[in-house]
């Protein structure tokens, strides 16, 4: 089965709305299933149209620890608060004990192992869960979120990986729509795969936030090519992303123009190019491209 | 101004691209024509405003996180330090050295803490840049992560500590959050008084709008939220879901293709609903 990532630095140019439309194109030679890896803001399944209701299981999972206290053994030493490098234990100096912040633990640990009265102990916090179902376009969509403040989003997104492998039985194609930004969840989403779709948006911000996404992309030695949506919103700077692409040696998979169906599509949770069908050529080509360079 | 300490308004929203650095490069200009007015862009994955504002960046100040260094003549290959390692950044190989994964490890120590022969000591790896800068009458702080990093909090963390040092220089300091609702978001919410939530009219703005609501209201922290991308009788169910905590929408920004040319040229957008948020927070 080959991965392909969907991302784009920036937020809000068009990652799940490609996703989803492109996965829609795809089903007519191949068989998919997609990851919606944003894991802090999970969208793909409504693009889909997909309903709490339609997923067949969710579970609660655990990538994290943290760090509580038993006062009836804390001696008051301090000495968890002096070593915590994440500044997330408080000293309470009116009853003379620690507090645990309730966001900025990293469950480390370093506050249990100093600790002399063995008051600390980490224990496993459901910081997140995971769940899968299948779609009106009879393919199945993994999801996952993380639970509000939790850190661990990389080890989740590796979650909702395992579980699409697990559920993909003998799917070709493995989409995967990465969160914006390029730091843990966006690194993990990236691993293991085998080639990565960059959106573009044609404005400084957008242009800025995918080169920086993309060489992280390099860091991994894949291959990508670039789909610039809205276009012909500023071509002065289009041409500056092709360019950039040409040197790259990358490929503009698609140049999409604006239009106000990419919206209309979203209120109405259906798929972009099932809501206006005179995207799917577009669309269709993406898939040509992908399957001309051996990708699919 | 009488007031000697700056109040930080925080710009957020849960779901990328609703418009934040858009809203929060407009009202920090809005409000420097009367206010000193700071802005920090704590969106250190993707730093923008700059760019929204054709600033130049310079004074570049390097983050480090502190990160374990092994002396292998003291080491007897135990290897209790990958024992301890709750992010798996040293690895065990049995009758070797242990391994060290440098973008791993979040510097928390317990390997120093745990080594039985004083072996390990502290080096440091780069993380990340603070950026300053000027223009439009107001300042800039700008954090950017280095690229394959993983941990954008550090560096948000910095800039938190430069913003404490400076609130007397300013009446207001306006930061502008990354996407998404972990660590980085909630650090940066942790240096405002107020906030402001800005979401599309779309289901997936609405989706990450709860979740900022929820995250915004278990930090107590006072918001508004802000409709950006408005259209003509769009704006149902995002006040429905706003209602949910007693509240209605506090401004629409229209959808307006004057706004994204202004917006893809690095030009300031100027509208009626700016000046009613900037109203809002003058009285704050």
């Amino acid at each position: 089965m080959k991965q392909i990532t969907i991302l784009s630095g920036k937020g809000g140019v068009g990652k799940s709305s490609i996703t989803a439309s492109l996965a829609i194109a795809l089903l007519k030679h191949k068989k998919i299933i997609c990851a919606d890896c944003d894991v802090d803001a999970s969208n793909l399944a409504l693009v889909f149209g997909m309903k709490e209701g339609d997923y067949e299981e969710w579970k609660n999972i655990t990538t994290n620890k943290k760090a509580r206290v038993d006062l009836s053994k804390c001696t008051s030493c301090k000495k968890c608060v002096e070593s915590c490098y994440f500044n997330a234990i408080k000293w309470d100096i009116k009853k003379n004990i620690p507090v645990f912040r309730e966001f900025g633990c990293e469950g480390c640990g370093v506050c249990e192992l100093v600790c002399p009265s063995k008051a600390i102990e980490l224990y496993n916090v459901n910081n997140a869960k995971i769940g899968y179902g299948k779609t009106k376009y009879d393919f199945t969509v993994v999801s996952g979120q993380l639970e509000m403040g939790e850190s661990g989003s990389g080890k989740v997104v590796s979650a909702v990986k395992e579980l699409a492998k697990a559920k993909a039985k003998d799917a070709d194609i493995m989409l995967v729509d990465s969160a914006a930004g390029i730091g843990c969840p966006v690194i993990a989403s990236i691993t293991g795969s085998d080639y990565v779709l960059g959106v573009c948006e044609p404005t400084p911000s957008g242009f800025s936030d995918l080169k920086r996404a993309l060489l992280v992309v390099k860091h991994f030695n894949i291959p990508y090519g670039i789909v610039i949506n809205k276009f012909d919103i500023n071509e002065e700077y289009s041409k500056k992303i092709e360019e950039f692409a040409k040197e790259k040696g990358a490929k503009i998979l698609a140049k999409i123009p604006y239009d106000k169906s990419f919206t209309d599509a979203l209120v109405n949770i259906t798929p972009l190019i099932v809501f206006n069908p005179k995207f799917k050529a577009l669309f269709d080509k993406i898939a040509s491209n992908l399957s001309c360079d051996g990708i699919i | 101004m009488k007031n000697n300490n700056a109040k930080v308004i925080g710009i957020t929203g849960g779901k990328g691209g609703t418009g934040k650095s858009t809203i929060a490069t407009a009202l920090a200009v809005e409000l420097a024509k009367k206010s000193r007015v700071l802005l920090v862009d704590m969106d250190a994955d993707c730093p923008n405003d700059h760019l929204l504002l054709n600033i130049e960046r310079n004074n570049p100040i390097t983050v480090h996180q502190r990160i374990p260094k092994w002396d292998f003549k003291k080491c007897t290959k135990c290897s209790v330090c990958a024992d301890v390692c709750e992010t798996n950044a040293i690895v065990r190989i049995d009758g070797n050295y242990p391994m060290f994964l440098p973008q791993q490890c979040n510097g928390c120590g317990a390997c120093a803490i745990k080594c039985p022969v004083d072996a390990i000591f502290w080096d440091k790896k780069a993380v990340g840049t603070i950026y300053e800068g000027s223009g439009f009458g107001i300042d800039l702080i700008s954090c950017e992560l280095k690229i394959n990093e993983p941990v954008s909090e550090i560096v948000v963390e910095k800039a938190g500590e430069l913003v404490k040092k400076r609130k007397e220089k300013y009446d207001y300091i306006i930061v502008d959050t990354a996407a998404g609702t972990h660590c980085d978001v909630i650090s940066a919410l942790g240096l405002c008084d107020f906030a402001i939530g800005v979401t599309e009219p779309t289901p997936l703005g609405l989706h990450d709008l709860e979740l900022i609501m929820k995250l915004l209201s278990r930090m107590n922290l006072p918001f508004e939220i802000v409709l950006n991308m408005y259209q003509e009788k769009q704006d149902e169910l995002v006040n429905k879901t706003v209602s949910k905590y007693n509240k209605a929408i506090f401004a629409k920004v229209p959808y307006k293709k004057e706004i994204m040319i202004a917006y893809s040229k690095g030009i300031p957008v100027k509208e009626k609903s700016i000046e009613k948020i900037a109203g809002w927070v003058e009285t704050l």
